[in-house]
């Protein structure tokens, strides 16, 4: 966004501190600076030349605490975008000092590249199996970083491709699954569940060769690199003979129906997004649009949905997960107090700002615990991993699930 | 002036994680919701009363002044800091400390969020009555430190009525206890009053007793469009004249009605001149009656069309319409003075016909919403504060407003407090042995007058 643009939006925010309900930051913190308010009057000093943006080190640390979870943003009486501001103004430090030498390692050196990723994968999961782990947690070289990746799985889902996909001539749908990074890689599981319940359902699945999607990278103000992830999937996407591209990736879903805003003048671009977008499903509306199979075994439990930033907010979701849980024959569905807040997740956020997110993670896990449930579902795989780093530090022996997850079990059950 | 040994004292009393001395974090405590800035030295976050009594014992032997500073949501800038004070924010004191639903008391301490103590009584039919529009952010103690009112206030009064007693640090560094938690009858002078309505300049309040009402079992609220701003202000004077209290009669001008379309998209008609919104509570049988009564003087004072809200959503759509408005009309213009003037009941269609006029006068977009029920007029004067002439006519206008406010035998300020914004129509308001006797309990409760200097009370000369 230009400077003269962001002004003009920043001056929509009459500071009547709306935001202060919702931010998840200022929920923990207490502090002006931790609230959209605080931050666009940051941006908006420095925007008048009353700051030097970039002599200023504790306002970028600023900038960076913010979790782009929007909830602000929607509960603005005045419709100020903190997201979006915030989002260009990463993207000035960005073009002006280039990525953190960490960031830069992680997004354009392991996210951009699929052959990376699985092999930085396969060496974490060697790295786990083998033991070392524990000596270095014992030595503290990674601090309690190393504590936030999950178990890995044996493989990746793409690998498991040839035998997961089956052929189905008389299927009712045709559908593409966008097999996202962290699905493929951290969570196999959501991956091979959200296959095996579309094929249940009658679907004929094709899961085409994808980037990743360029959430990390867009967060991190990289831009340039966003756009080339963003027009690669684009051109995979758009010639697809699929009634729907479904994700169970909420964050991955929603920066590819916004792709478009990414485009704005470029025609060529403009227009296929649009068309790709169009088709973007989470998979949980998906099942519920065609009248998913009810033919279902008991699983005899609780289980409460926390909604991620990008279900709730972006793909605006918030009954389909729920009804799924719900058609689940004895699993008993509780809702628990803000449920729709930010877990602290936030890609990447953890790492950068561990205090902010592990308070704003307990806050998530006590609200969980007072709903007695035994399992926590969400639909986004970094929540996810927050989450059930979550379970590991508070000691709760719950387990996070994909809605599809409980399904396939369900599923199962009722074959067995 | 704040030093770096002074820092240092008050690290100590905090805790460092509670302080906040740098440039860039006092930028962000330099506003509020009103037009104004200040510069404070630094900002204390304390936890407990013992704390913040320390804290004013070195602001106090230092001669530092303070400021007591809750969700920072005033609009007329009585959270604005004075330069070189300490901010004390009393955000980390957020704690409920009882509930007592037989005595229907709450205690609590001042950071918690009006809404947040709605919340936690709810499950026991109760309510706290004053809601402030800002309920969802605003805090207890600036509650009561303005003497907050609320959409309700036209049935159940406002922050005064309902507090029972506080627990006060004063400028002096003494705690000292008001109140009689047991009734609201006060055998001696009552001090609890002296400090709502405050606005933070006789001390700071680190808990209050809280009377909590029962909810009432049934409720209805209903929306009428009238063709001008006067019938729906002489449709407001007929329902109370005949006896009907509701909880609830906001009226919205055109203005005001678009902009929160806008955001909300509820499907307002937006060529409407006037839109009523009312809710009444109580029985039902109680509830039907004065449904019927008010339909009776809608038609009388010529509603083009009236609606009674279906369900809950419905409702919770309208009372969300009516929240936003401070802030979707945020979009007309980047700065904008909301005032809160009161005139007496017969007089409201007058003043929002003469307000509406002055906005043609001047030349410049000013929204309109009362809580008519009272008397309490909110018009919004828009403008770009970056165009000093624009400045000028709105501060002209302003003027205007509240010496017709006057004339009409009205009052300059229902809720939001003097703050900054007012000051200067302290003495039209009020008669100098009036501000004398108000400076003297000033100076009796806050010598040295460090406890939020510049605010509420304006230098008086003599002549």
């Amino acid at each position: 966004m230009k400077k003269d643009e962001l002004l003009k939006i920043l001056m929509n925010c009459n500071r009547c501190g709306m935001c202060q309900e919702v931010c998840p930051t200022y929920r923990v913190s207490h502090i002006e600076a931790n609230v959209a308010r605080g931050r666009n009057r940051l941006i908006r000093l420095a925007l008048e030349n009353q700051l030097n943006l970039d002599k200023e080190p504790e306002v970028e640390k600023i900038i960076n605490e913010c979790l782009l979870c929007k909830a602000c943003e929607d509960s603005c009486p005045s419709g100020v975008p903190t997201p979006e501001i915030i989002a260009s103004i990463r993207a000035h430090y960005t073009n002006t000092k280039g990525l953190p030498l960490g960031k830069k390692i992680m997004y354009r050196g392991v996210f951009s590249n699929n052959k990376t990723i699985s092999l930085v994968r396969n060496l974490a999961w060697i790295y786990q199996k083998c033991g070392i782990n524990k000596l270095v947690k014992f030595t503290g070289l990674f601090n309690k970083t190393d504590e936030m990746l999950p178990n890995l799985p044996p493989k990746n889902v793409r690998s498991q491709l040839p035998v997961l996909l089956k052929v189905l001539p008389n299927a009712d749908h045709r559908v593409a699954y966008f097999l996202g990074c962290s699905v493929n890689n951290f969570f196999s599981s959501i991956g091979v569940a959200s296959i095996k319940v579309l094929q249940e359902n009658n679907c004929d699945v094709i899961v085409p060769e994808v980037n990743c999607c360029g959430a990390p990278h867009h967060s991190a103000g990289d831009m340039e690199e966003f756009k080339r992830l963003a027009k690669n999937n684009l051109r995979m996407l758009n010639d697809l003979d699929v009634e729907a591209i479904i994700f169970d990736c909420s964050t991955c879903g929603s920066v590819i129906k916004d792709y478009e805003n990414l485009f704005t003048g470029d025609e060529e671009y403009e227009k296929i997004a649009a068309q790709v977008a169009e088709k973007v499903q989470d998979i949980s509306s998906y099942l519920i649009s065609i009248d998913f199979n009810k033919n279902m075994g008991t699983i005899s439990k609780k289980v409460t949905y926390h909604d991620p930033c990008h279900g709730i907010r972006f793909l605006k979701v918030k009954d389909a997960p729920r009804e799924i849980l719900k058609s689940i024959p004895g699993l008993e569905l509780i809702e628990m107090q803000e449920a729709d807040m930010c877990c602290g997740g936030a890609g990447s956020y953890g790492i950068f700002n561990p205090k902010l997110s592990r308070d704003i993670l307990a806050r998530k896990m006590e609200n969980f615990k007072n709903t007695q449930a035994d399992i926590l579902a969400t639909s986004c795989p970094a929540c996810t991993m927050q989450l059930s780093f979550g379970m590991k530090i508070h000691n709760l022996n719950c387990s996070v699930k994909h809605p599809v997850e409980l399904l396939v079990q369900a599923y199962e059950i009722k074959s067995l | 002036m704040v030093d770096n040994r002074l820092i240092d004292e008050l690290r100590q009393i905090v805790g460092n994680e509670n302080i906040l001395t740098s440039k860039i974090s006092l930028e962000t405590y330099s506003f509020d919701a009103s037009p104004y800035s200040g510069r404070p030295s630094v900002v204390v976050f304390p936890t407990t009363t013992e704390m913040v009594a320390n804290i004013v014992n070195i602001a106090n032997k230092n001669d530092i002044p303070l400021m007591p500073r809750g969700a920072g949501s005033c609009l007329s800038g009585g959270a604005i800091a004075p330069d070189g004070s300490i901010v004390i924010s009393l955000t980390k004191m957020n704690n409920i400390l009882e509930i007592d639903p037989l005595s229907k008391i709450v205690l609590v301490e001042p950071g918690i969020t009006n809404k947040q103590v709605q919340l936690a009584v709810e499950q026991y039919g109760l309510m706290y009555a004053p809601d402030p529009a800002s309920q969802n952010i605003s805090t207890i103690g600036g509650n009561i430190a303005e003497n907050a009112g609320g959409i309700r206030g036209v049935k159940y009064g406002s922050t005064k009525d309902h507090i029972l007693g506080l627990e006060v640090v004063l400028p002096t560094g003494d705690v000292i206890t008001t109140g009689n938690i047991h009734s609201q009858v006060e055998p001696e002078l009552d001090l609890t009053y002296y400090f709502c309505g405050s606005e933070g300049t006789l001390g700071i309040v680190t808990k209050a007793w809280l009377a909590l009402s029962p909810i009432n079992p049934e409720v209805k609220t209903m929306t009428a469009i009238f063709g001008s701003l006067e019938d729906a202000g002489s449709c407001v004077a007929e329902i109370i004249a005949k006896g009907v209290v509701p909880t609830t009669m906001e009226i919205m001008d055109n203005t005001v009605i678009k902009a929160v379309d806008d955001y909300l998209k509820l499907g307002f008609p937006r060529d409407a001149e006037a839109l009523l919104l009312l809710e009444i509570d109580g029985f039902p049988s109680d509830v039907k009656t004065q449904v019927n009564s008010i339909i009776n003087a809608f038609a009388s004072n010529h509603a083009l069309s009236y609606k009674i809200a279906g369900n809950e959503q419905e409702r919770l759509d309208l009372w969300k319409a009516r929240r936003s408005v401070n802030g979707a009309l945020g979009k007309l213009k980047p700065a904008n003075i909301v005032h809160d003037i009161v005139v007496p009941r017969d007089r409201l269609a007058l003043m929002l016909e003469k307000v509406a006029q002055m906005a043609k006068k001047y030349g410049i977009i000013i929204g309109q919403v009362a809580h008519a029920g009272d008397g309490n007029l909110h018009p919004t004067l828009y403008y770009d504060h970056r165009i000093p002439e624009e400045v000028e006519i709105v501060e002209e206008a302003c003027d205007e407003i509240i010496k017709e406010t006057i004339a009409q035998g009205g009052t300059i300020s229902g809720e939001h407090g003097i703050g900054i914004e007012k000051l200067k129509y302290m003495p039209l308001a009020f008669s100098k042995p009036t501000l004398n006797l108000m400076k003297n309990i000033k100076d009796a409760f806050d010598p040295k007058n460090i406890c939020n200097p510049g605010k509420l009370l304006p230098q008086i000369t003599e002549d």
